[in-house]
């Protein structure tokens, strides 16, 4: 408990000691942690923006114009019954065809053809988009359908697409994350490196590596905070004026429910603490080899 | 025995050969020297007493436990039962000479009540009373010198360990660091001194180890050493 005390004011003492090096850290920490922040925004949606298009991928079967309306209700429950399809509606051939002229622009379609040409048809959202091309397959071989309609071939490709961009951002924000410890690790070497005599005494007097440690880790823990702090400031300011100016421009569906974007910001700041902890970790070793 | 060197080797990994087949024992309350140029491993064998190195071959004990086999963990305990002087006194610049002490005693976890009441004390001892709140940097080498020994002195160790504790200063002041170290023998404390300054060794009767080339080629008891 006495060492606890120690261990900050030491660690606070050499903060105010080498103000221009605390300053230089905590830059770095917050350069990085708003790289990091703007990918992982990115990130997050683009993620929401495919899952958007994704959502809208939907399965419509075509049902035969010869079934009976209680033959066709069966069809409905027995696509209900099928596993991983989430919702089924029916679209009865006069609201299709109620749609369609909406759609053209046409208001007396039926008078021009003389009938209705379209069938019954059943929409189908699976609860997992990437599972449609398979469900698909599936309901074809229900009787009573002939034929089934989901974009076949685009639909593929997107989800390719979009598994790709997930892989690939994913990538950079562990790069971006393995670049910024380095960074943290060099410059806490030097706050290190300008004490070394001190931790050479101390070794030598007989401290613990631990009682040497703590100091720096509280050290590192502080910059990474402080720094992350500073960026996620800077970030949610430039986000939310994002938000409210683009939004209205561009009608661009960017994520902005507190509860995803509260934790992003959360998740920055332990990143940055993080960092701090574990760039000293790597630079504070070498020098308690004595 | 307190301290004993069996058959004591270094091979620095440049090829250097630091010592060479050493074999010494020294006991609880001696004061001995270390006599020898430059170079023919005084600094070496001082290392290896609190395991700063560790010897290629042969076998070292203090207070009856192998420190060549000691594990990284054990080595703050084997430290705290020494106070090591230095040449050029190791002081920390930005702490008063009050800090400088009490700083030995805070990074081995003493009890903040302890650090008040045994600093003064040393210092004191050593005759820098009033010089407290000074920074290393007012005072003269033999009293930067004083405030190293002070903190050496701080956790009572065992072995007092000096290496060339005179060699940044006057005779005049080396004298009267000479008249410090003995008095913290005569309490008890062993001292192990490396030097080369000869005239300090002859008037001091004491027991001499000559080194030379890494090899032990002297080693006289009290008072015999006449050179």
């Amino acid at each position: 408990m006495r060492n606890i005390a120690y261990f900050w004011r030491e660690a606070w003492r050499s903060l105010s000691r080498n103000r221009l090096l605390t300053l230089a850290t905590v830059s770095t920490v917050c350069i990085c942690v708003l790289i990091l922040g703007v990918a992982l925004l990115l990130t997050v949606n683009a993620g929401n923006f495919m899952k958007h298009l994704e959502s809208d991928v939907e399965i419509v079967a075509f049902v035969d114009k010869s079934l009976t309306p209680s033959q066709v209700k069966a069809i409905g429950k027995e696509l209900t019954a099928i596993p991983g399809i989430d919702k089924v509606k029916f679209v009865s051939r006069e609201e299709g065809l109620k749609k369609l002229q909406q759609k053209m622009g046409m208001e007396k379609l039926e008078e021009t053809i003389g009938e209705n040409p379209l069938p019954d048809t059943y929409e189908i959202k699976a609860s997992d988009p990437r599972e449609v091309p398979h469900l698909a397959r599936k309901i074809e071989k229900i009787e009573g359908i002939y034929k089934v309609k989901y974009g076949q071939g685009v639909v593929e490709k997107l989800f390719q697409v979009t598994r790709w961009i997930r892989i690939v951002s994913m990538a950079v924000i562990i790069l971006l994350a393995l670049g910024a410890v380095f960074l943290i690790a060099t410059t806490i070497r030097l706050a290190i490196y300008s004490r070394r005599k001190e931790i050479y005494l101390m070794k030598l007097i007989g401290a613990t590596d631990w009682f040497i440690r703590w100091p720096f880790f509280i050290e590192g823990f502080i910059l990474g905070t402080l720094g992350a702090l500073v960026a996620v400031a800077i970030l949610a300011l430039a986000y939310n004026s994002l938000i409210s100016n683009m939004q209205t421009v561009f009608f661009l569906p960017l994520v902005a429910k507190a509860e995803v974007v509260n934790r992003i910001y959360l998740g920055l700041i332990g990143v940055g603490s993080l960092l701090g902890i574990v760039g000293t970790y790597i630079s504070v070793n070498r020098f308690l080899k004595v | 025995m307190l301290i004993q060197f069996y058959n004591v080797s270094k091979i620095y990994p440049n090829g250097v050969k630091a010592l060479d087949d050493v074999s010494l024992k020294i006991d609880r309350g001696e004061f001995v020297f270390l006599m020898g140029p430059s170079g023919a491993g005084k600094s070496t064998l001082i290392k290896m007493l609190f395991r700063e190195e560790k010897p290629t071959r042969g076998q070292i004990f203090i207070a009856s436990r192998s420190i060549v086999r000691m594990k990284r963990k054990e080595i703050p305990a084997l430290r705290r039962s020494m106070g090591i002087v230095f040449q050029d006194f190791k002081l920390l610049e930005n702490k008063t000479v009050y800090e400088n002490v009490a700083f030995a005693m805070e990074v081995v976890g003493a009890k903040p009540n302890d650090i008040k009441y045994r600093v003064p004390e040393l210092l004191k001892m050593v005759g820098l009373k009033g010089k407290e709140k000074c920074f290393p940097g007012e005072l003269s080498g033999g009293e930067q010198q004083r405030v190293g020994i002070a903190r050496a002195l701080a956790n009572q160790p065992m072995v007092l360990i000096a290496d060339e504790p005179t060699g940044n200063l006057d005779v005049d002041t080396s004298c009267e660091i000479m008249e410090l170290l003995y008095d913290i023998n005569r309490r008890g404390t062993t001292v192990i001194m490396a030097t080369h300054a000869r005239e300090l060794v002859r008037n001091a009767h004491k027991r001499v180890i000559i080194l030379e080339k890494g090899k032990v080629v002297g080693d006289y008891p009290n008072g015999e050493f006449l050179a």
